[in-house]
């Protein structure tokens, strides 16, 4: 069971000193506009960068934590698709392990569909089947914590649905998922929803609540017509609302 | 004729300019300060000539004639030819050249000796210097093999003027194939004695540093110093080294 | 794959030892002792830098090329090998200093400074057409400034080493000048030896890394620090090879399945056996002249920079 608590991380202007409360097995989404902090809030989290404050996984501090023991206690997957090595499939999901772990690897592999792939460089897969192969990797280690940024992008339907149906599981075995997305059809399917905007958490409900909220049209400059369908806020409407 | 070539002609004084390092040494060995009008400026340089102190008191040139005509010279010495235009150009201005030709061999030597001391006006001033040859040539002794060695393992030709130079000295240079001694055949072969020079030893390059292979500093030959700087040229100065060398052996 | 590499680095290290056999056996004819004074002082320094270079280059090669993320990356595109060169010439010919270990030294500092000044031009993530442009621009510059360093330095004989420092040579080298480069770059291969999973990780990308803990700004001064120590401190006594350092890594990452880290030690094996080969074909060639053994590196490297170059073309094109 996977608890995440965060205390002021904050990286310069991309991001405010902002504190996180997630308890075991939640799966829950980053959405917000481009540039808004979602990114830079995973990568605060999984220290790419100096990010100050404290990240606490399971009550362990994750920067005092040894090199050995980060791969367990989280992974991050960033949402560039760009590999520079002609490396085998298979050899990239194996990166994700410690150990040579056959079993564990021909798992993946099936879980994601790689059978007939598994052994062609990364570099002459489709984007599609290299995310599945990145992400393949990112879940190797069966790490407490998962960041992933837009992990669903560029993804056929079918693919988007059975990563959610995979993240969905792995949530519900106590694990703990953070999850940056573009594509909000997939956002019920979440447990909560965070909007992140100007470096902050601006909103921070259930996805029905957040889709409802007032904030989440403003910071989208959308709104949601008397049929329930999305249309662009006018600046005359903006003027008119109350 | 232009005046300035007029005075010259007029003003009856021996005054000679070198153009060369090794026509340097004759001059500065045979003639009188007065008689001396110009020496070529490597012959200033401590490290190409041992006679850098006394040369310095003169005015330097650069080795061409045009250089020269400021310090009014009645007679230009060069070697290996000063070039058509110069020899031209002294022409025309009743200058007399006199061009030594590279020493073959110690005689060579000797006789541009006597040469530059007759254009001096006395031949006998070469004669304490052949005096000294004359002595050393007849208490020459039994040679030893011996290679002279320097940077990169290139050595003297066995018919070389330096190589009797070293006869003379009692080391006999050996004959080597291309000219050079491989670290090989110094540590298989090994000579009597290795002769090295000092000159400019403390400018480094990669032919220097081959001499420091610890196969060139074989302990079974006997290595003998000498002042490289008189080995450009083989010339006369040639003699006070070879004396020396020969207490050494 | 591995096992047939050792051996033929085995039969190389074995032929460029004895051959040629005959001065070996003129010296047993006359001593048996020298001989082996032959073969200790003359033969053993140069087959030792032989080997210890090559595989020097192969491991740097493949280190550079793993922080760069770039596989044209390498010891002379990035002008360490340059660099190194001009140290070491005006240590020695400038500075007077003769110990080979100062030497080294000096080889170490020229090849740290070309380095620090591509990545302060290029940047460390730099694109291919960025990273090769600064590099061989420093690369030239270093080379040009070397040859400038030889003709205006005191010794008039200077000069005529430059060939010598610019394409390599391991003529007449001794002992100590062979442990001078040796030891120094033996204990800094060695050290980034140790870090080949990190580079492996680095692979995936440097978000990946920092992730995982790693930390991959201090890796890359490390393997730059590192690869500037090996590289300068063997030029400073055979001169600047090239192509092994790019050539070798690409050969190893065939055998390590294309992870850059695990690919420094197949790189180091082929590159002591490509380096050995050359050599051994310069002495083959019976001229009075040397030929220096960059020429011979760059004609076997020089069409598959080439070939590299095109495949890189068509893959980002693809």
């Amino acid at each position: 069971m996977t608890s995440l608590q965060a205390f002021e991380v904050a990286l310069d202007r991309r991001l405010q000193p902002t504190s996180l409360d997630v308890p075991p097995g939640q799966l829950v989404a980053l959405v917000g506009p481009n540039g808004g902090g979602k990114t830079s809030l995973l990568r605060a989290l999984a220290r790419v960068e100096q990010a100050g404050g404290k990240v606490i996984i399971d009550g362990e501090d994750l920067d005092a934590a040894p090199e050995a023991r980060r791969r367990r206690l989280l992974s991050f997957l960033p949402a560039s698709r760009d590999v520079t090595w002609p490396i085998a499939a298979r050899d990239v999901i194996a990166l994700g392990l410690d150990k040579p772990d056959e079993e564990r690897i021909a798992e993946l592999i099936a879980l994601f569909e790689l059978d007939a792939l598994a052994d062609r460089p990364v570099d002459r897969l489709s984007t599609g089947e290299r995310a599945r192969v990145l992400t393949a990797r990112a879940l190797a280690s069966r790490p407490q914590l998962l960041l992933l940024d837009e992990p669903l992008s560029n993804l056929d339907p079918y693919w988007v649905l059975r990563l959610v149906d995979i993240f969905r599981a792995t949530a519900d075995s106590g694990r703990t998922l953070l999850i940056a997305l573009h594509d909000l059809t997939q956002l019920p399917r979440f447990d909560r929803a965070l909007l992140i905007a100007g470096g902050r958490i601006q909103m921070d409900e259930t996805p029905a609540e957040l889709v409802a909220g007032e904030r989440f049209g403003q910071v989208f400059r959308i709104r949601e017509d008397a049929e329930g369908n999305w249309e662009i806020r006018q600046a005359a409407d903006r003027q008119s609302s109350p | 004729m232009p005046v300035f070539v007029s005075l010259l002609a007029a003003s009856g004084a021996l005054r000679v300019a070198s153009l060369n390092l090794c026509t340097d040494e004759y001059l500065l060995l045979l003639a009188r300060p007065s008689e001396i009008a110009s020496i070529s400026r490597l012959s200033r340089d401590p490290a190409d000539s041992s006679l850098w102190r006394v040369a310095r008191r003169y005015p330097a040139n650069r080795g061409s004639l045009e250089g020269v005509i400021a310090t009014r010279p009645t007679l230009v010495l060069t070697m290996g030819g000063g070039g058509r235009s110069s020899e031209a150009i002294a022409r025309r201005m009743g200058l007399k050249t006199i061009d030594l030709p590279f020493p073959a061999s110690i005689d060579d030597v000797e006789r541009n000796m006597i040469r530059v001391a007759s254009a001096l006006g006395d031949a006998g001033r070469a004669a304490r210097w052949r005096e000294r040859l004359s002595r050393l040539k007849k208490s020459r002794r039994m040679a030893q093999d011996a290679i002279y060695l320097t940077d990169n393992g290139f050595s003297i030709a066995s018919e070389s003027t330096g190589a009797q130079w070293m006869g003379l000295a009692g080391f006999d240079q050996r004959p080597l194939p291309g000219g050079r001694a491989t670290l090989e055949m110094l540590a298989l072969h090994p000579p009597r004695v290795i002769i090295r020079s000092t000159y400019r030893q403390n400018q480094h390059s990669l032919g220097r540093a081959w001499l420091a292979h610890p196969l060139a500093n074989n302990a079974r030959s006997k290595t003998i110093w000498t002042d490289g700087r008189p080995w450009t040229c083989m010339g006369p100065l040639m003699l006070t080294e070879i004396e020396r060398l020969r207490r050494k052996g | 794959m591995r096992l047939f590499l050792a051996l033929a680095m085995l039969l190389c290290i074995a032929a460029h030892l004895l051959l040629p056999l005959a001065p070996l056996r003129e010296a047993q004819a006359i001593d048996p002792e020298l001989a082996d004074l032959l073969l200790v002082q003359l033969r053993l320094p140069r087959t030792l830098l032989v080997i210890g270079y090559g595989a020097a280059l192969g491991v740097s090669g493949a280190a550079l090329q793993a922080i760069f993320a770039n596989p044209l990356a390498s010891p002379d595109i990035s002008g360490a090998s340059s660099g190194s060169a001009l140290g070491a010439v005006i240590g020695g010919y400038w500075l007077g200093l003769t110990q080979p270990l100062a030497l080294a030294v000096c080889g170490a500092a020229g090849a740290l400074g070309t380095l620090a000044l591509l990545v302060g031009l290029a940047g460390r993530r730099a694109d291919t057409t960025t990273l090769l442009l600064a590099g061989l621009a420093i690369s030239l510059a270093a080379g040009a400034a070397t040859s400038l360093a030889l003709a205006l330095a005191p010794s008039p004989f200077a000069f005529y080493d430059a060939f010598d420092w610019l394409m390599g040579s391991f003529v007449d080298r001794s002992l100590s000048q062979a442990a001078a480069a040796l030891i120094p770059a033996g204990i800094a291969t060695a050290l980034l030896l140790r870090r080949a999973r990190a580079l492996d990780l680095v692979g995936l990308g440097e978000d990946v890394a920092a992730s995982l803990g790693l930390r991959p700004r201090q890796l890359s001064f490390e393997v730059i620090a590192l690869s500037a120590i090996a590289v300068g401190a063997c030029v400073s006594v055979a001169g600047a090879i090239g192509f092994v350092g790019l050539v070798a890594p690409l050969f190893g990452r065939r055998l390590s399945r294309g992870h850059p880290g695990s690919a420094m030690i197949p790189a180091a094996l082929i590159g002591a056996i490509l380096l050995a080969l050359a050599d051994l074909a310069v002495r083959a060639v019976p001229l009075d002249r040397p030929i220096p053994v960059g020429v011979i590196t760059a004609l076997f490297g020089t069409p598959l920079f080439i070939w590299m170059v095109v495949t890189l073309r068509r893959r980002l094109t693809a």
